[in-house]
């Protein structure tokens, strides 16, 4: 028997999104296929489901209650406001770093975290050509270190290069943008760590959940390139 | 119907509920861990309430539902780290061989346990465990998959067809 069902004709067949090929009526390797994925569909289904605990659904839908003690409110009050005082002198110190941070956060939680998905440089430099109004030397990445894709990206009006780039389970984020776009001074923030460095007018700031000397190490698969 | 357009969270609730218990699942089947499942549900409908202006009518209001969850339960710690470092879609060649089956299966899977079957499915990397789940669990079609995950139908199917595989080598002891 020649010419059996592709892969996907059997899973489509087994999920019912595509009807019953004539060559399953005379190939046993492909029907019992079929089978096999409707068998493990059933099998599935047929699992017990996770119950909710009791009075959750009627939580669902309560927006979280809010305190109404005065002594309460006086005391958070209190402390809100030394908290602010403290935490906007933080922010001025702090606030491009606390954006590249949100910004790698977001992008690592979007379902599509690159725009060019790719492991090859030279898939991925020429594709920031023309998006860009500078040219960002992608290095061959040696393990540990591995390039995963880039994306255009905009912070404080400013286009960028983003890169993202894997290290063993970790995901480093690697924003490039003109020299004069990102401030001298940033700093490691909320637990990730931060690595800014300057080359041939550019300004590199890799931001990761990995200790710093990793980034390090970025730096300088990036400086001999 | 008893639903109100004037009443937008109304509206929400008609749709949303009747959600609740399959929503509670597939979170459980993501976290692993009845606490954070309760937190990524009430997290889900309290971001889809406040979200529900933005829904466009005559969508699909399970896959947008889907889609708050599993975006929520990504940006939480255990989501972050669950997706994959790399693109697990770039090596099609590794399920040529699957549609010839040497052996006879039709009863395979009737004797499978269902715990043996949940311990397997558990164990998957989490971007064939939600397609599995989505497909065999929550019985979803592969557009609405394509649709709660953002990704093409061709990477539901792929996708698809590598999660089985990985149930079955588990199962076999290849694993």
């Amino acid at each position: 028997m020649t010419n059996h069902l592709a892969p996907e004709e059997i899973e489509q067949v087994a999920d019912g999104e595509a009807g019953l090929a004539e060559h399953l009526r005379e190939c046993v390797v492909c029907a019992n296929a079929v089978l096999s994925a409707m068998q493990m569909k059933h099998a599935l289904r047929a699992m017990p489901r996770f119950t909710p605990p009791a009075g959750l659904r009627s939580r669902v839908l309560v927006v979280p209650p809010r305190r109404s003690r005065t002594a309460w409110w006086v005391a958070t009050a209190a402390v809100l406001a030394l908290a602010i005082a403290g935490i906007a002198l933080l922010r001025a110190r702090d606030a491009a770093a606390g954006q590249l941070v949100d910004l790698h956060t977001t992008i690592l939680a979007s379902a599509n975290p690159v725009d060019v998905l790719s492991t090859d440089r030279h898939t991925v430099k020429p594709w920031f050509e023309g998006r860009l109004p500078f040219a960002v030397d992608v290095p061959d990445l040696a393990p540990p270190f591995r390039l995963i894709g880039g994306r255009v990206i905009y912070w404080r009006g400013q286009p960028g290069v983003y890169l993202l780039i894997g290290k063993g389970a970790h995901r480093i984020s690697l924003f490039v943008f003109a020299d004069d776009a990102v401030p001298r001074a940033i700093t490691s923030h909320a637990g990730m760590s931060i690595v800014v460095w300057r080359s041939r007018e550019l300004a590199y700031v890799a931001v990761a959940d990995v200790p710093a000397s990793d980034l390090q190490s970025l730096r300088q698969a990036f400086a001999r390139d | 119907m008893t639903q109100q357009p004037a009443d937008p969270r109304a509206a929400f609730e008609e749709l949303a509920l009747p959600l609740f218990e399959p929503l509670y699942n597939y979170a459980r089947w993501l976290t692993h861990d009845p606490v954070e499942a309760e937190d990524l549900v009430q997290e889900t409908y309290l971001k889809g309430l406040r979200g529900f202006g933005s829904f466009a009518a005559g969508t699909n209001f399970r896959a947008w539902m889907y889609r708050i969850l599993r975006n929520t339960f990504l940006t939480s710690r255990s989501g972050l780290r669950a997706v994959p470092p790399i693109s697990i879609d770039e090596d099609p060649d590794t399920y040529q061989q699957i549609g010839v089956a040497e052996t006879p299966e039709s009863l395979f899977f009737a004797r499978v346990e269902s715990e043996t079957l949940r311990v397997s499915i558990e164990a998957l990397p989490l971007v064939f465990r939600e397609v599995l789940v989505l497909s065999d669990v929550e019985n979803m079609s592969y557009r609405e998959i394509a649709e709660t995950l953002s990704i093409p139908i061709g990477t539901v199917t792929s996708r698809l067809i590598r999660a089985r595989q990985k149930v079955r080598n588990t199962l076999r002891g290849e694993g």
